[in-house]
């Protein structure tokens, strides 16, 4: 028992150490020479070192920004008994099992059901195990950990089997071919943006190439800068009326000599570079673990096509990109004000998922309806990441509700229904939770087995096992 | 002059450098290879690859024009799953630099 009990602590609790054995296999079976197996593990454990303290600079940063915010409108700043880092260093290592569980489930779904499109956006992979994680944490308390690691890998693999699937007959009208899919938790904002865009123009008569997009906006890709410059303007907007002492007290904590207004303007740095850090962590140990996915993806199911990130659609429309960005950024901003004044809560611009969530949609949004299309998707996507901010950071407040402004839309339907299903089968003791599990995989069953009808009565390949060409002839076919 | 007995260090590059770079990285890697190029292939996001060296870079049109300076090469993609197209460009780019 004590060796268990030794595992479970120090390996299975320690997220940086699981993944680092996790990376060591994966490399391994690939059949690695030893220098790129020890290289590759060691950079991925340093990667989550790495992240976690990109987590606590972001999460300092984020607090010194509420608190500031909240004092300029008078609100409170949002409370919540537990963060992000606190939730890593006691979840992490349910987490990394999530990860690799939920995946080699997803590896099998898609050869079983023949779904055609294996997720390989490894950030998400990560995020997405963490919101689920949160979730049935949040929902059920501390449970065993073999319930948590099952019902999550059941949701997250469920979740990355069906996405890709159901916005498919979209995305081959936007990047016009089936070479990969769209593996991104934006889908559901890009498949409204897509089903509405018609109502507002339409991609030919309101082409977007036909609006010129100013150059001076182009720094703002670089999402570093704009969150800096963002959060900064907002900091220094917000001193002006907070209350003196909570800045004084806020800038004190920093260093007791600095002025509050340098310390606005360092604390919204601060902010960025917190992101910047726990990007760069994630990217370290994702570069050593995911092409391990997709060689034994690539060898496990053939005929499969890549999920992919988001960016792979932007070279299809660059200008909606910007037009895109620009609309989630402003109607974002705006809805920041109106929470303000209404006193509902303190917003927080994320400027990552303004950029490549409203960017995504816009593209989806331009494909079917224009410039008019790309510029609703922005606005509706500001909306849905306004109000998913502000529910999600209550829902988690007792876990991570830091990731609430870290989110994209679909981890927004996510942490509702895994905490609705939660809330309905409380009542129902311990395996209340693996209850949830069994009701998210029938739905996502049921979802599937419809959209594979209605996409196979479209004339939509639905299985991996087609063949490009059946699309060509068909999109040939119709010109 | 002959550039081919050293190693090629070539960036991938993306938003945030971490889902659509690392794709783009490992599609470097299977055209370079196809080349018969060695090469070292990188993939990071457009605020680090600013402050970076690299004998190519790999981006998408969007960020291109942010990241001249860092390569003499930069290379544009339009089609992150092209590996033949990629292998083209990349033809082109190393003959015009003396690496093939």
């Amino acid at each position: 028992m004590d060796v268990l009990e030794f595992i479970a602590n120090n390996i299975f609790n320690e997220v940086a150490i699981l993944i680092g054995l996790i990376t060591l296999v994966g490399l391994v079976l690939q059949r690695k020479p030893v220098d790129d197996v020890v290289g590759g593990a060691v950079r991925a454990t340093v990667g989550i070192i790495i992240l976690f303290i990109g987590v606590e600079v972001f999460v300092g940063g984020l607090a010194s920004f509420q608190a500031i915010v909240a004092s300029a409108v008078g609100l409170d700043p949002p409370a919540a008994t537990n963060t992000l880092d606190g939730f890593l260093g006691s979840h992490g290592g349910n987490v990394a099992m999530i990860i690799t569980c939920g995946f080699i489930l997803h590896l099998a779904l898609v050869r079983i059901l023949k779904t055609r499109y294996v997720y390989l956006t490894g950030h998400l992979l990560f995020w997405m195990s963490l919101v689920v994680t949160a979730c049935i944490v949040q929902a059920f308390g501390e449970i065993d950990q073999w319930r948590l690691v099952l019902v999550g890998s059941i949701i997250v693999g469920c979740y990355w089997t069906v996405q890709p699937v159901f916005i498919a007959p979209m995305m081959r009208k936007v990047i016009s071919s089936d070479d990969w899919g769209y593996a991104h938790t934006s889908s559901s904002v890009a498949w409204i943006a897509g089903k509405v865009a018609p109502l507002a123009g339409d991609p030919k008569q309101h082409d977007i190439e036909k609006i010129h997009v100013p150059k001076k906006f182009s720094f703002f890709k670089d999402v570093t800068v704009s969150t800096a410059v963002v959060i900064g303007v907002i900091m220094l907007v917000g001193l002006i009326f907070a209350d003196s002492d909570v800045a004084a007290e806020q800038a004190a904590a920093y260093d007791p000599e600095i002025n509050s207004w340098v310390w606005g303007f360092i604390a919204a740095l601060r902010f960025a570079a917190g992101i910047a850090i726990l990007l760069y962590g994630v990217r370290m140990f994702l570069a050593e673990i995911v092409p391990a996915f997709t060689g034994i993806s690539q060898k496990a199911i053939p005929g499969s096509r890549p999920g992919l990130d988001a960016p792979t659609i932007f070279p299809v429309a660059p200008t909606a990109v910007m037009v895109g960005f620009l609309t989630t950024t402003v109607t974002f901003l705006i809805l920041m004000g109106v929470f303000a004044a209404a006193g509902w809560f303190v917003l927080v611009p994320p400027m990552i998922m303004l950029f490549f969530v409203g960017a995504g949609a816009a593209v989806y949004g331009n494909a079917f309806g224009g410039w008019r299309g790309a510029a609703l998707a922005g606005v509706i996507t500001g909306f849905a990441l306004a109000f998913g901010q502000w529910a999600g950071w209550h829902l988690l407040s007792d876990t991570a509700p830091e990731l609430a402004t870290l989110a994209d839309p679909d981890w927004y339907l996510m942490i509702l229904v895994v905490l609705g299903l939660g809330e309905l089968f409380s009542g129902l003791g311990e395996n209340a939770v693996l209850l949830v599990g069994v009701v998210i995989a029938a739905v996502f069953g049921v979802w599937l087995w419809i959209l594979k009808r209605i996409q196979r009565r479209a004339g939509e390949p639905v299985t991996g096992l087609e063949k490009e060409s059946e699309l060509t002839e068909q999109s040939s076919g119709e010109q | 002059m002959n550039q081919a007995n050293r190693e090629l260090k070539v960036l991938t590059v993306c938003g945030v450098g971490m889902g659509s770079s690392l794709i783009l990285r490992m599609n470097a890697e299977k055209a370079l290879s196809t080349l018969g190029v060695s090469a070292k292939v990188e993939h990071t996001d457009v605020s680090s690859a600013r402050s970076m060296k690299a004998d190519v870079v790999i981006a998408q049109g969007l960020h291109t024009d942010d990241l001249t300076g860092v390569a003499p090469v930069v290379i544009p993609i339009s089609n992150f799953m092209d590996v033949d197209g990629l292998r083209q460009q990349l033809d082109e780019a190393l003959r015009g630099q003396g690496w093939l």
